[in-house]
């Protein structure tokens, strides 16, 4: 099917969205599928198919997803119920919506700080065992379990490592 | 009036420190959170109320429980069982919320129940792990159970509380978030705010019935 003239095209929408937890590089593909499953489970196939979600675009752990223009409410609330991408948890937490992407690259580029990584050790012993810091960004800091299966991640704050 | 999560589990039984569910919590718009065995405090701005949940137990065991935990500020909550059972731990003074209603049977809270909660001013919790994490029949289960309670709290009007019982910051959500999803269980914006603002109403003290003048 050609292109369409601009009056005859579908109007979308764009909506913005941090991936948790930062630091995890999430694959668009793999996303796409965890948005489209969880957008037909909680709608059905034929408000999915109205929806019609797309991930258009990434820049770190910001993700911009497209929908049609209307559906805003059922895509983000479909949204806010993806726990997980690929075995790997995570949290979709939606920044802001738009009409065009230019201006949610905008937003992106604000958003964008740099990261404080400085943590006095980077080892911790944690009830008994030993977990090292995975991603520092303001007072949160990731602490990933040392080891190669079944290595749990801890979500705390610097406070929380000074008290160990 | 502050805006709470009625139940989340920081570590040991979750993955993420309470400082840090408290500072997730004021970025996704909270005021306050009510934590099973925790100390309680203050976290980045963020309340955190102790909160105490007993499952399993006879009426007898609750009652002397109860009455253990009636003089300190925590948040005392029951597990929901059958029918008899809750009308019982709603009849208990100190009790706080009635938990877990969606994995109950389906008559363990009828319009009696709904009466005596009205009456005693406890709150029936909503727990939207299943609406999140649940899929298919789970949530379409938790979904249709939790309209026909806000069909009795529309009728009887005892207080509704909210709870994520996160385990982990990428399992809370954003007030705004939890509203959209109050939305599929029929809950307008003002349902949600005062759902959200149910601890208040039930840790209030209550008015006596003698005053003098």
């Amino acid at each position: 099917m050609g292109a369409r003239p601009p009056t005859l095209r579908e109007k979308r929408r764009y909506i913005l969205v941090s991936v948790e937890p930062s630091g995890e590089i999430i694959d668009r593909k793999d996303l796409y599928f965890a948005v489209c499953d969880a957008t037909t489970s909680l709608w059905g196939d034929v408000t999915a198919a109205v929806i019609s979600p797309a991930v258009i675009a990434s820049d770190g752990q910001y993700v911009i997803i497209r929908c049609r223009r209307g559906s805003e409410r059922e895509l983000s609330i479909a949204l806010s119920t993806i726990t997980c991408c690929r075995d790997r948890s995570i949290a979709l937490r939606i920044i802001a919506a738009s009409g065009t992407i230019d201006t949610l690259r905008e937003r992106i580029q604000g958003l964008k700080i740099p990261d404080n990584v400085t943590v006095s050790a980077p080892e911790y012993m944690i009830g008994e065992k030993l977990y090292r810091v995975h991603n520092c960004s303001g007072q949160k800091v990731d602490v990933i379990e040392k080891g190669f299966k079944n290595t749990n991640r801890l979500f705390l704050t610097r406070e929380d490592l000074e008290e160990l | 009036m502050k805006i709470t999560d009625a139940c989340i589990y920081p570590y040991p039984c979750g993955n993420s420190s309470v400082r840090r569910m408290a500072l997730e919590a004021r970025s996704l718009g909270f005021d306050r959170l009510v934590a099973p065995d925790t100390t309680p405090g203050q976290f980045h701005g963020i309340e955190v109320l102790n909160g105490i949940i007993i499952r399993d137990t006879m009426v007898k065991d609750l009652i002397t429980r109860v009455r253990r935990e009636r003089d300190g500020k925590a948040v005392v909550s029951v597990q929901a069982g059958d029918n008899g059972f809750n009308r019982a731990a709603i009849g208990v003074k100190g009790v706080h919320i009635l938990r877990g209603i969606q994995s109950a049977d389906k008559t363990a809270f009828d319009h009696v129940a709904a009466r005596m909660a009205a009456d005693n001013q406890v709150a029936v919790d909503i727990d939207l792990s299943p609406l999140i994490t649940g899929r298919g029949v789970t949530r379409q289960r938790a979904i249709h159970r939790y309209r026909d309670i806000l069909v009795l709290e529309r009728r009887f009007e005892f207080p509704i509380t909210l709870s994520s019982y996160a385990r982990s910051v990428l399992e809370m959500r954003a007030v705004r978030e939890i509203s959209g999803i109050c939305s599929l269980i029929g809950m307008d914006t003002p349902d949600v705010e005062r759902a959200f603002t149910g601890i208040d109403t039930i840790t209030a003290s209550p008015d006596p019935a003698v005053r003098v003048v």
